[in-house]
């Protein structure tokens, strides 16, 4: 019952840009305690619609909500204050910022230390770090990067960069928790890793969708997939129903040279 | 800018010892080393405040004497008119220095780079005519003499040395710990990556306030700096190339926010026009010669260095 | 006095200086748009150098520096003025390609050396800079029309279609035109990026010089006086959108009635302050016009 009624649900999104249809009037339903892989080719509409589901594009059509509410109109960081969360494409780090710094704005929303002891030395300032950091390094050993904390972002390897995002992204205990192409740059035993704090997180209260390019992770770690193509879901289900679809084995063998 | 937490903790403590030796030095030095001086505080709490914006906004201001004319006729205009001394100007100054910041702000919320900085320079051309048209309240080209002492009975030309100390040492401060807090971290995030900042709670339009009303304040407490260290308050202090000159002095402290970096800037804003002031023409030039020395050097250093290093390695 | 005499008596005038002024100011805006446009990079030393050059023709016709004709003074401070933009854009070239604003920064430092040097050469007088403009003056339905307005109006027309001809019909114009479209792009079709930014920056500069003379006899020249002036050509390059050079034309001739009009009606002191809300309203009511960035969300 609770993985229905926490569902993060889309019905009908459509988004175009000047005339190019995007999505073609999408409906989906990620629950909680799944992890959902959302497939397809390169620009068959993933991104997309990652950035509706967190407010960053504005669909004209369709809506969204979560748990029975609805999102529509909300600003990404109010989005964000719902505990809807999500990592990118393209690692996004403060590269001024130690890694357990940047971890640490994962769960700043949940702090409201004031703009005294932003600049004094105050209790309240430095109390609110201690906890925001004790809470990053948390989540840091258990990706296995406690050794990493004080380095900054631009000293690690770009599959571990990758790593420290998704620890910003679980820091603050999200809701809804999505991941854009997590394993992308990853080595093997990096994304064993990955794999292993992905199921580790599948609660029965998250959402977490997954967009991958990486078959076997996907294949092995979701619970439903979503097969995405010019804007337009090609099949839905099961990893063990998706692989045998053939739409879905047409549209991978016919773009080997996107991969 | 990249200084790991135990940088920051040594750094803060490598800063004391520049401290201590200027809190000595009127002690050495003659009285009108120590007035310039005095001014050079203040000054590099200016290059400060620019530089503030550039490191936590990512943005350029050409038109800092609007803040700093804002906090030096606060104190000027409370000092000559009412008597009011610095416990309750500065204050103020403060005060108005950030709501003038955050007003700036918002009309400007979405202008980015050159965008603003454009802006900003409209900004600095407005503030001399401004000053000199109120001159009801500011003096008008006379200007405002201060002259209420901080500390009764201490020898003003100390207490103008020592406040300029004081308050450079106290913001210096502030902004080093500014740097660890949470408002500090995720407005460095929402420089670089504002989407990643959206995605985590923090509004652009906020980062961009926030950011200007601190910078705001902080150019306005260097104004009130300048107007007691200095003594005078006059629209001479706050044209148009007195704004691009802090910015100078931001550069060539290469934007940095530590106590020495920014006595540096402050260093070159105030000294160059007092050593070339024979010779005035060659101000602008050695000012525009330092300020493309810097960005050139800025730009070839990484390349020489990696360079040599190469021919060491081969050798 | 009626309505309609206010009107013929103050308005009209004021519309018609304005209009005069405003394509001056638009010279001006076209040459910094011009740069923008390819290089992304604003050229705050355009009012310095234009002041240096309209200060060269002085020296050089006068007899501070030679005594040459006044055509030839042109001519040399022309030349002059080309150098100089061939020199500014080689030391900040490598700049361009990795930060607009650091190379925006820069310029404001060539700007510095250009009125320093102005100072050095020239002093901080006044002096007092005559060109042989047509000196007869005329009514037209009560309209006061001099023979300067109409130099000013000939020659903006010309210098401006010239301009629009060379990008709409030469080699290089297209490249100009292709590379701010999409400099990636260009660059990838074989288009010289350099050669295409000289362009600008050699074309910007004549128009500086242009503007920077024929604004002289309107007042006197000082070392303040060029650069003054090419802020008025910031903000109507800001209202026009900073990267339409038809609409930094119609900026140019916005802001010289829009300013006319505030000095009579209003307050000439509050100049400047009248033109940061100009540029501060602009930039809010048509952000689009002025900022790319402002309609698609980058992720």
């Amino acid at each position: 019952m609770d993985q229905v009624t926490n569902a993060l649900r889309g019905d009908g999104i459509a988004l175009s840009f000047g005339g190019i249809k995007v999505l073609k009037g999408l409906d989906v339903e990620f629950r909680a305690g799944e992890i959902t892989g959302l497939i397809g080719p390169n620009g068959a509409g993933k991104t997309s619609l990652f950035n509706c589901l967190t407010g960053a594009y504005r669909p004209q059509h369709g809506s969204i909500t979560y748990a029975g509410t609805s999102l529509d109109g909300l600003p990404p960081a109010a989005r964000a204050g719902k505990g809807i969360v999500r990592s990118f494409q393209h690692v996004a780090l403060c590269p001024d910022l130690s890694v357990r710094e940047n971890v640490m704005i994962g769960v700043a929303r949940n702090y409201s230390a004031g703009w005294a002891s932003a600049f004094l030395p105050l209790s309240a300032g430095r109390k609110e770090r201690q906890d925001m950091a004790a809470a990053a390094d948390r989540v840091l050993a258990d990706l296995g990067l406690a050794d990493s904390a004080d380095l900054l972002p631009s000293e690690l390897p770009p599959g571990t960069q990758r790593l420290v995002e998704i620890a910003r992204a679980i820091v603050g205990k999200p809701s809804v928790l999505l991941l854009d192409e997590p394993a992308a740059g990853l080595n093997n035993s990096e994304t064993r890793d990955l794999m292993k704090v992905l199921r580790k997180l599948a609660s029965t209260d998250l959402v977490l969708v997954v967009v991958e390019h990486d078959m076997d992770l996907v294949m092995s770690i979701c619970d439903r997939i979503y097969v995405l193509n010019f804007g337009e879901f090609v099949a839905v289900g099961t990893p063990e129903e998706v692989r045998g679809n053939e739409d879905v084995v047409r549209i991978y063998l016919g773009s080997d040279d996107d991969e | 800018m990249t200084q790991r937490l135990q940088d920051i903790a040594a750094s803060s403590i490598a800063s004391w010892i520049p401290v201590a030796i200027l809190a000595a030095l009127p002690f050495i030095v003659g009285g009108s080393w120590t007035f310039t001086l005095g001014l050079c505080f203040a000054n590099s709490i200016g290059v400060l405040a620019v530089s503030f914006l550039v490191r936590y906004g990512g943005e350029v201001s050409i038109g800092h004497t609007f803040f700093t004319a804002l906090g030096a006729y606060a104190v000027g205009v409370l000092d000559t008119r009412f008597g009011v001394s610095l416990w309750a100007s500065v204050p103020l100054a403060l005060l108005l220095g950030v709501s003038l910041g955050i007003a700036f702000a918002w009309p400007s919320r979405n202008l980015h780079g050159i965008y603003l900085a454009v802006t900003t320079l409209a900004l600095a051309l407005a503030v001399p005519e401004m000053i000199n048209n109120l001159d009801w309240i500011t003096g008008g080209y006379e200007g405002l003499y201060v002259s209420t002492p901080l500390v009764p009975g201490v020898e003003m030309g100390l207490q103008r040395y020592y406040l300029g100390l004081a308050m450079l040492v106290a913001v210096a401060a502030a902004v080093a710990r500014f740097r660890l807090s949470r408002q500090g971290m995720t407005l460095l995030l929402a420089k670089t990556h504002p989407a990643a900042a959206d995605a985590f709670g923090t509004r652009r339009v906020w980062a961009r306030i926030a950011v200007m009303g601190i910078s705001g304040g902080i150019g306005a407490l260097c104004g009130a700096t300048l107007a007691f260290s200095g003594s005078t308050v006059s629209p001479g202090g706050f044209t148009f190339w007195q704004a691009i000159f802090l910015l100078v002095g931001s550069v060539v402290s290469f934007y940095g926010l530590s106590l020495v970096r920014v006595l540096i800037g402050g260093a070159f804003v105030t000294l160059v026009p007092q050593l070339l002031s024979a010779s005035g023409a060659w101000i602008p030039v050695f000012y525009g010669l330092s300020l493309l020395g810097m960005i050139l050097l800025g730009h070839y250093l990484p390349r020489i260095q990696k360079t040599l290093a190469r021919r060491k390695g081969g050798a | 006095m009626t309505f309609w005499d206010t009107l013929l008596y103050d308005l009209f005038p004021l519309i018609w200086s304005g209009m005069i002024t405003g394509c001056l100011y638009a010279l001006g805006a076209l040459g910094l748009v011009m740069i923008f446009k390819c290089s992304k990079v604003v050229n705050f030393s355009h009012g310095n150098v234009a002041g240096l050059t309209a200060f060269l023709v002085y020296g050089l016709s006068s007899g501070v520096l030679l005594s040459l004709s006044w055509g030839a003074a042109v001519i040399v401070a022309l030349l002059c003025a080309v150098a100089i933009a061939f020199l500014i854009y080689a030391i900040i070239s490598p700049l361009v390609f990795e930060s607009d604003l650091t190379s925006t920064i820069a310029t404001l430092g060539f700007g510095l050396i250009a009125q320093g040097v102005t100072l050095l050469l020239f002093g901080a007088d006044i002096v007092a800079l005559d060109l042989p403009i047509p000196r007869f003056a005329f009514s037209v339905f009560g309209l006061l029309v001099t023979g300067y307005d109409l130099t000013v109006l000939a020659v903006a027309v010309v210098t401006i279609g010239a301009l629009f001809i060379v990008i709409d019909y030469t080699k290089l114009g297209i490249a100009f035109r292709a590379i701010s479209e999409n400099p990636f792009a260009a660059e990838v079709c074989g288009l010289n990026l350099r050669s295409v930014h000289l362009f600008a920056w050699v074309t910007a500069a004549i128009l500086g010089v242009i503007g920077a003379l024929l604004i002289v006899p309107t007042t006197f020249l000082s070392v303040t006086t060029v650069a003054t002036f090419m802020l008025q050509a910031f903000a109507a390059a800001v209202i026009g959108g900073f990267a339409s050079l038809p609409g930094s034309l119609v900026g140019g001739i916005l802001i010289g009635v829009l300013m006319n009009l505030f000095t009579f009606y209003v307050s000439p002191e509050f100049s400047s302050t009248f033109l940061l809300g100009i540029i501060l309203l602009a930039l809010n009511i048509f952000p689009n016009g002025v900022l790319q960035r402002v309609g698609g969300s980058r992720v």
